[in-house]
């Protein structure tokens, strides 16, 4: 009974990220100015700390579920995403985001199918448990990396050779 | 990316246009300008053709690519 609540509950929290993920799309595809967020949502990333609670949840009853909080390591890609609040999304703009989720989506891959080569060799230690742990915290820490990469790259691609703007 | 000389700059300071000035009329980004001032960035058609009518200099004549 317990198990059923908690994967709705992660359930829930899918849906409601997915809802989200489409109404960012939706937002880039129809908005002219990138959306108005506070940098300070960036420690929402502190977060991902939870994940650590896992070791400790493992060891009392078994629970893994834990582990997944290592995705909210993601939202310190808030604090750039904020730093490019109400930037007026022109042409460059909208490309540098491609390229920035391009890249970033790649990096992430590369990271999953390294895990699952590792991973997928058999047991961990020795141990099946200890590789599904594994396999838990590697795809958090992957996604979260994604998310944060496509928003610092986004800034560091946006703000390139700041230091040489020229003023006319 | 395409290799290309941008001689934007000269043509819109003869028609005493700031960097903000122009990209408001082409509504781009000043640091969009600069980029293509810069060769640095390839503008799409629409956004050359934009710059050429704001400039009034035809679009080879901007954008000379090797």
């Amino acid at each position: 009974m317990r198990l059923n609540n908690r994967v709705l509950s992660i359930f829930h929290g899918l849906r409601i990220a997915a809802s989200i993920s489409l109404k960012m799309e939706i937002h880039l595809s129809v908005s002219f100015s990138a959306k108005a967020i506070n940098p300070k949502l960036g420690c929402f990333g502190v977060l991902g700390f939870l994940g650590f609670a896992g070791f400790w949840t493992y060891s009392v009853d078994g629970t893994v579920f834990p582990f997944a909080f290592f995705l909210f390591f993601g939202f310190f890609g808030f604090y750039y995403e904020g730093k490019m609040s109400g930037t007026f999304m022109d042409e460059r703009f909208r490309e540098n985001i491609a390229r920035a989720k391009l890249k970033a989506y790649k990096i992430t891959f590369g990271v999953m199918l390294l895990a699952l080569i590792i991973l997928c060799q058999g047991k961990l230690f020795g141990n099946l448990e200890y590789t599904l742990i594994a396999s838990i915290i590697t795809l958090s820490l992957a996604l979260a990396l994604g998310i944060f990469l496509s928003e610092y790259l986004l800034y560091r691609y946006d703000h390139d050779d700041q230091a040489e703007e020229s003023e006319e | 990316m395409a290799e290309f000389e941008c001689r934007l700059k000269k043509y819109r300071q003869m028609k005493d246009l700031t960097q903000e000035q122009l990209a408001e009329k082409v509504g781009v980004r000043r640091e969009t300008i600069m980029r293509l001032e810069k060769a640095q960035y390839n503008p799409s058609l629409k956004l050359a053709l934009d710059i050429s009518r704001a400039v009034e200099v035809p679009i080879e004549e901007i954008f000379v690519f090797r």
